[in-house]
């Protein structure tokens, strides 16, 4: 699979790379800001590119910016941006925009090979992948006081958070090493306590679920 | 200067009595009861006149003009005389006077003639009612008609020349049209170009004379008439001439108005003056409404306004005029004013001494207000500084010690995924993301002693400045002599002044030596960092050194920057122990 990387920090941008080829991945092009990002895609059409937020000049979001515009020109181009810090707010702008082929990951998560490799492939395949982190903030948010979050259970907790970063009944599945039909049975006891109309498409059920979290 | 009014006043009753009864108390009776009364009201008013000016403004010459006016106007009275040579000189002096009615008017208040026009509007008219009027007299221009019983003969009549007479008189009447226009003209524009405080001084005798002027023409107009309506308009020219002496002692009864108003300034200073208050009162007292008054700070070694805003002073010109205020010899303040004013500097004077305490007082607040300015000034810059600190911080960590975390973390992913499969390509990866730890150490340890030098709290300033030396590239000659560890804030600041100056030889001046002496004087560390570079370092520029001498002026301290080119730069703190 082809992707493009856009870090300014060199040493990252090797890592990232290295990370990438170990796992298999085929790293056509390299950037160091946004005009050259978009530049190295135009040039190369990768299927995925990992984009670093905050990139010259004005160091603040270009990246977040760039990806917006990538996702504007060419629409069945996954993009993974990369953060140092698990903003809620950058999230819902990227994701605000349609939530299929999109991601927002913490850089520290990168490390974890597999989790870096199916992350990307998530992406690719027009899925979306939203960092537990940003998700335990919003799912924390909601849980001070009176709120229908508290009436789901442990389990009910789990699979929401995990629906949240965007995984699929059977990817939620194989991480509780249930079924996946025991998954889609705690889906419809979320929806119906959280009342949120249920819907069978992934993407539009991270999306409601998301719209869910950040309401108040 | 007393006997001499005397003199005058004594010779002009004198004069005054024996004119009216020359015009008076002969058997013809030539003069009609009025005549005599306007005679003796213009003779003395002038007169009076004149003598209260040479008291009010000594070295003003309009008094010494209106009282040889006064004179003046005494002897033209003399044409009434039977006496054959009192007759004749009343008759050549008649209209005299005039010219000194158009001197007074045209030099008040000042008692100059403003410019070469005046001069010359003057000097005609004194031509036109001197040698003009005696020749036409010469040449047989009197009309033995034109007062009934008085003597027939006139004895500077030295031949009856008609044609000649005509064209005097044709000239002198033209003469006098022309000056009463013109000099109606200057008062006109005066007028206009007066701002409010002249104008009320000079409003009455303005207006009165520029009456006369009219008098005259009508005079002129009436004598060119078919039928001459009589003595009219020679007695309307007398009641507005009497009239200029009265609009005189009126514009400087407008002065003596003002004289009180400096004892109501008294009064009202006696309540202490709100903010603003004491200019508005300078303004009433000084009649003056743009008055200004503005604050000397001699530390500053410039002038504020009431707010504490430096304020520049005008240039002494046409438009605005400065009076320095002093108060026992200092310079407190300075007033803003109308040039106007500077004809009566006897009471912009004890309106001065009247409001010195009031101003030296509002100077004090002024000063207040100042330093109250640059202390919120300097706090938003502290805040500022924090603020930017924070963020340096902030950028430091992302782009330092972070990013290297988060490459050792892939690094780790790396040998994670390769332990199985390849355990010498996994210990490769280890032994890298050890490095990588080891580095990311080293930068937050740099980072940290940025924030606060720790070793600064473990072993006092000596040894910290000895550590700051010693990490400079710059040949640092270092001389501490402090007795005791001194309270934290003082030795932070100090430190930093000394890190700060260091920084800043380096970046500026990266060739020369630097000697640091940091020893404590009576209460105070005294730090001088010297450079032999180049010199010529902006004093107000870089937010580093303002950041610092807010940093010491907030520990109430000094700070000193000394940079001239070619003489390297000196930058000297003190900062207070205790």
């Amino acid at each position: 699979m082809r992707v493009v990387v856009a870090e300014d920090s060199m040493i990252l941008r090797e890592g990232l790379v290295r990370l990438l080829t170990e796992a298999g991945f085929d790293v056509v092009g390299q950037a160091g800001d946004g005009t050259e990002l978009l530049a190295q895609v135009d040039a190369h059409r990768p299927e995925v590119a990992i984009v670093d937020i905050r990139m010259p000049p004005t160091h603040t979001d270009e990246g977040l910016r760039a990806a917006k515009e990538l996702r504007h020109r060419y629409p069945g181009l996954g993009v993974l941006v990369l953060s140092q810090y698990a903003r809620p707010s950058y999230a819902f702008e990227l994701l605000s925009e349609g939530t299929d082929g999109i991601g927002y990951l913490l850089k520290d998560r990168v490390s974890d090979l597999g989790e870096l490799a199916e992350s990307v492939r998530r992406v690719a395949g027009g899925g979306s992948v939203l960092d537990p982190s940003v998700v335990a903030q919003l799912v924390n948010r909601r849980r001070m006081g009176n709120d229908p979050v508290d009436e789901l259970t442990e389990r009910e907790f789990e699979v929401l958070g995990l629906m949240a970063e965007g995984r699929s009944n059977k990817a939620v599945a194989d991480r509780l090493f249930i079924t996946e039909h025991t998954v889609e049975k705690h889906v419809q006891n979320i929806f119906a306590k959280l009342q949120i109309s249920a819907t069978t498409d992934d993407h539009r059920r991270v999306l409601a679920v998301l719209t869910f979290l950040n309401s108040s | 200067m007393v006997r001499r009014s005397i003199v005058v006043a004594a010779a002009s009753l004198t004069l005054g009595v024996g004119v009216a009864w020359v015009m008076f108390a002969n058997e013809v009776r030539t003069a009609s009861v009025l005549d005599v009364i306007l005679v003796l009201v213009i003779g003395w008013s002038f007169i009076g006149a004149g003598l209260l000016a040479w008291h009010l403004k000594p070295g003003n010459s309009i008094g010494t003009a209106m009282i040889v006016t006064g004179v003046l106007r005494f002897l033209a009275a003399l044409a009434q005389s039977q006496n054959l040579l009192l007759f004749a000189g009343g008759h050549a002096l008649e209209v005299a006077y005039l010219a000194g009615v158009i001197f007074v008017v045209l030099a008040f208040p000042g008692g100059r003639l403003e410019n070469s026009f005046h001069r010359w509007l003057f000097g005609l008219a004194i031509f036109a009612v001197g040698p003009l009027d005696v020749a036409r007299l010469v040449f047989g221009g009197h009309d033995p008609q034109s007062c009934v019983g008085c003597p027939t003969t006139l004895v500077i009549e030295v031949m009856n020349a008609p044609g000649i007479v005509r064209a005097l008189e044709l000239a002198l009447f033209g003469l006098g049209a022309v000056v009463a226009v013109s000099a109606f003209a200057v008062l006109l524009r005066r007028w206009r170009r007066a701002s409010p405080r002249l104008r009320f001084a000079i409003a009455p005798v303005l207006w009165v004379g520029a009456a006369s002027f009219v008098a005259v023409l009508l005079m002129v107009a009436n004598h060119f008439l078919e039928e001459p309506t009589g003595d009219a308009p020679h007695v309307l020219l007398d009641v507005v001439t009497a009239s200029v002496a009265f609009a005189f002692l009126a514009g400087l009864g407008r002065t003596r108005l003002a004289r009180s108003a400096v004892a109501d300034l008294v009064i009202e200073l006696g309540n202490t003056p709100g903010p603003g208050e004491l200019r508005a009162a300078l303004a009433r007292a000084l009649r003056d409404p743009s008055l200004d008054i503005v604050y000397w700070l001699p530390d500053r070694d410039r002038f504020v306004d009431a707010d504490g805003h430096p304020v520049a002073l005008p240039d002494d010109d046409g438009e605005r005029s400065v009076t320095i205020v002093q108060r026992d010899d200092h310079t407190i303040a300075a007033l803003l004013h109308d040039p106007a004013l500077r004809e009566d500097q006897q009471l912009v004077e004890s309106v001065c001494a009247a409001a010195g305490l009031a101003m030296e007082n509002e100077r004090l607040q002024a000063e207040l207000r100042a330093r109250l300015g640059e202390l919120s000034a300097s706090r938003t810059r502290i805040v500022e500084a924090t603020q930017a600190e924070r963020r340096r911080i902030e950028r430091d960590l992302h782009d330092g010690s972070q990013q290297r975390l988060v490459s050792v973390a892939m690094t780790l992913g790396l040998a994670d995924s390769r332990l199985a499969s390849d355990p010498d390509g996994a210990q490769t990866f280890l032994r890298e993301a050890r490095a990588g730890l080891s580095e990311a150490l080293e930068d937050l340890r740099e980072l940290s002693s940025g924030i606060y030098p720790g070793i600064l709290t473990e072993r006092g300033l000596a040894a910290a400045l000895d550590d700051l030396a010693a990490r400079c590239h710059l040949p640092v000659g270092l001389v501490v002599s402090l007795p005791e560890r001194l309270p934290d804030r003082v030795e932070i600041a100090a430190y930093f002044v000394v890190s700060e100056a260091l920084t800043n030889v380096a970046k500026h001046a990266p060739a020369s030596t630097v000697q640091v002496h940091v020893e404590q004087v009576d209460g105070q560390v005294v730090i001088e960092v010297r450079d032999d570079g180049p010199g010529g370092a902006d004093p107000g520029g870089g937010s580093g050194l303002r950041g610092l001498r807010d940093r010491i002026e907030a520990l109430g301290g000094r700070f000193v920057l000394v940079s001239s080119p070619g003489a390297g730069t000196v930058v000297e703190a003190e900062i207070p122990c205790a």
